[in-house]
């Protein structure tokens, strides 16, 4: 059994360490690009969302690579991404692939037995005792949880460095490195190393940098591909972002569900505006915006991909709270066609209006 | 006083449940026109340019009824039966319409879980409670409109044809007769008769339902699924007419899953958006109406996309 799974953000590296750690064969995708893209597209309906296709062209490419099982989560809302398992499913088969799945849902959708049913056809060739799988497990969510705190570290700080460039290539030598530990603890020492090194950067206190928050749907938020490497751009303008969804907050975020005691900053901030959960994460779009003009960021950007259907609903919410608050809201939407250009000059325009604001206000005291 | 109720989306179905109760309870009810292209033009106007047909044909009645009446009614539908949704777009609706169209009127937008009575009774009185404070009046109509809804049938099914085709879709595509450009009535005059899903049991549609890796969580996924499956694979039917919203999510999914179950049995899906023109959808119509005679003359299985 050789397990593969799709991309999403930096979520390879916690994957990797954990089947790293738990000996079990597996393949990373190659990172998404057009190839992936065009691929996937070409096997997709038509009029699917993104992530579908894109997660498509990676199952493809690995699979080409010899992998044979799927590993992707899954939910049971009303957006469409609970379908995605099913609809590769048969996808794949028709294309000529042969791939098991295993769909990790909620256990209170498919029952607790059946979700370990499904985790232990993943561990079932592992030779680690239970013990071992547990820490193992444990090594991986820690990994995952450093890299979005290493990545949030960079991205706030990219405004106050006093050597242009130091967050970006921090970064980017960080996620470099960190491929080729080939054992969790390794991996872990990397991180944390890099971490440390972030956190000593020489920095300017009294710079007041331009500050945009990143928000929309979470699959094109995390994943650069699809956003075209937004924050990376912002990064070359000193522009430091910041954004709530990250892996991390949603493992986090789906284990606190149960409870009901997930998210309460975002369901304070979302009540006037969207006061129900209604799939996919239209409300936490929404309770970031206004969590976002709360903390005095300059603006915000949407982006979601064409066709979403609960961001649909936030972006025709979103002018009103730009509107309530004065605050600048830009929303992108992007499919297989977006190009670079016309991307590149709404960020830049964007970026240019937040920034004669501040002028003006300035001026204007 | 004066209660709007918006004529779209799954208004075709449930009008008759919604007008009952409200009248019973006492208010005036103002129902919007037909659409007609007025309508359209507000929705489109209004909407936000992502959303589907429906979804902005919804704010064309809203814009048009809401200086007229003193409270509209926008149904925030979350479920009809247990554990299955709409729409994400349905659960958002009334915020959808007070964000795009000005000055609106007071709004009854409690969410309706309509999975069982207890539930859907508690929206009745949380809705009632804007019109009249007598719980009894509210119990007894609330009643009153259960019985006459499950009295009303909707669905459509012609006999003594020589062909039947089964019309699938979202109710509010095969009902709202502007938009679908009176497809019925088009099939009807080049002699094909109509079944829709209304006429299929419940068990009957969850024989192929059952048979999927992953229960559905939308009603219309299982609703449109387990009927076209049915009807194509039991030879009920010589062909299946789908008809789709551009850009709906969950159609995306419904449709190319009744592909991939029915193989090789005549299936047409039919795009209505604010653009579509009469005589593009005749033509399709028209083909495909021809090539299930020819499969009738030939009494062979040609495949439909030979």
């Amino acid at each position: 059994m050789k397990v593969t799974f799709p991309h999403m953000g930096n979520i390879y590296l916690a994957a990797k360490a954990l089947f790293d750690g738990l000996e079990v064969e597996y393949v990373i995708p190659p990172y998404n690009s057009k190839s992936a893209l065009e691929i996937g597209s070409l096997h997709s309906p038509e009029e699917m969302c993104l992530p579908f296709k894109l997660m498509m062209g990676n199952y493809i490419q690995a699979l080409n690579q010899g992998a044979d099982t799927i590993i992707i989560v899954g939910s049971c809302g009303p957006c469409r991404f609970g379908e995605y398992a099913e609809l590769q499913m048969k996808l794949l088969n028709k294309a000529g692939f042969h791939a098991d799945f295993i769909a990790i849902d909620a256990p209170s959708d498919i029952g607790i037995k059946e979700l370990f049913r499904r985790l232990n056809i993943l561990t079932k060739n592992s030779s680690k005792n239970k013990f071992e799988k547990i820490q193992v497990l444990y090594d991986a969510i820690k990994i995952m949880n450093l890299i979005d705190e290493i990545e949030e570290l960079a991205h706030k700080y990219t405004g106050y460095e006093r050597n242009k460039g130091t967050c970006k290539t921090i970064l980017n030598n960080c996620k470099a490195e960190a491929i080729k530990c080939n054992n969790p603890k390794e991996m872990i020492q990397l991180l944390k190393s890099y971490k440390a090194k972030l956190n000593h950067i020489a920095i300017d206190i009294n710079k007041d940098p331009l500050k945009i928050a990143i928000i929309g749907e979470i699959y094109t938020v995390i994943e650069p591909f699809t956003n075209l490497y937004i924050e990376e751009k912002l990064m070359d303008y000193e522009v430091s972002t910041k954004r709530s969804l990250s892996p991390s907050w949603w493992v986090k975020n789906t284990a606190l569900v149960p409870l009901k005691i997930n998210s309460l900053d975002i369901r304070k901030a979302s009540k006037r505006y969207l006061p129900l959960y209604i799939g996919g994460h239209a409300r936490e779009c929404i309770g970031e915006a206004v969590m976002a003009l709360e903390d005095g960021f300059d603006g915000a950007i949407q982006i979601f991909p064409m066709g979403c259907m609960p961001e649909i609903v936030s972006k025709s919410i979103l002018p009103t709270i730009s509107k309530d608050h004065d605050f600048p809201i830009m929303s992108l939407v992007v499919d297989e066609m977006t190009s670079e250009a016309g991307f590149v000059t709404r960020i830049e325009a964007f970026v240019d209006l937040i920034e004669r604001r501040r002028e003006n206000e300035l001026s204007r005291h | 006083m004066k209660i709007g109720i918006p004529k779209g989306l799954l208004y075709y179905k449930y009008h008759v449940f919604l007008e009952t109760y409200f009248k019973e309870i006492g208010a005036e009810i103002v129902v919007s026109p037909d659409t007609n292209k007025e309508i359209l033009d507000l929705g489109v106007k209004y909407c936000v340019d992502e959303a589907c047909l429906p979804i902005k044909i919804f704010h064309g009645h809203v814009a048009k009824i809401k200086d007229e009446v003193d409270i509209i009614l926008i149904p925030r539908v979350m479920q009809l039966k247990e554990k299955e949704y709409i729409c994400p777009k349905f659960c958002g609706l009334p915020e959808m319409v007070f964000n795009s169209i000005p000055n609106m009127p007071k709004a009854i937008t409690n969410p309706i879980y309509a999975n069982n009575n207890t539930k859907l009774y508690k929206w009745a009185i949380d809705a009632g409670k804007y019109i009249t404070d007598d719980i009894n009046l509210i119990f007894n109509s609330f009643n009153r409109a259960l019985i006459k809804q499950s009295a009303h049938k909707t669905g459509i099914r012609n006999e003594n044809f020589e062909i039947n085709i089964a019309l699938s879709g979202h109710p509010y595509n095969i009902y709202e007769n502007f938009t679908n450009m009176n497809i019925v009535e088009k099939l009807n005059k080049s002699g094909v008769g109509v079944i829709t899903e209304e006429y299929l049991s419940d068990d009957l549609k969850n024989i192929n339902v059952k048979k999927l890796y992953k229960k559905p969580f939308w009603t219309f996924l299982r609703e449109n699924y387990g009927f076209t499956t049915y009807e194509a694979l039991e030879k009920k039917v010589d062909g299946i007419i789908y008809l789709s919203s551009f850009a709906c999510g969950i159609d995306s999914v419904v449709t190319e899953l009744i592909k991939d179950e029915i193989g090789d049995f005549p299936f047409l899906i039919l795009k209505i958006d604010e653009q579509t023109g009469e005589a593009g959808l005749d033509t399709r119509i028209e083909a495909f109406v021809d090539m299930l005679e020819r499969r009738q003359e030939n009494e062979s299985d040609i495949p439909s996309h030979g």
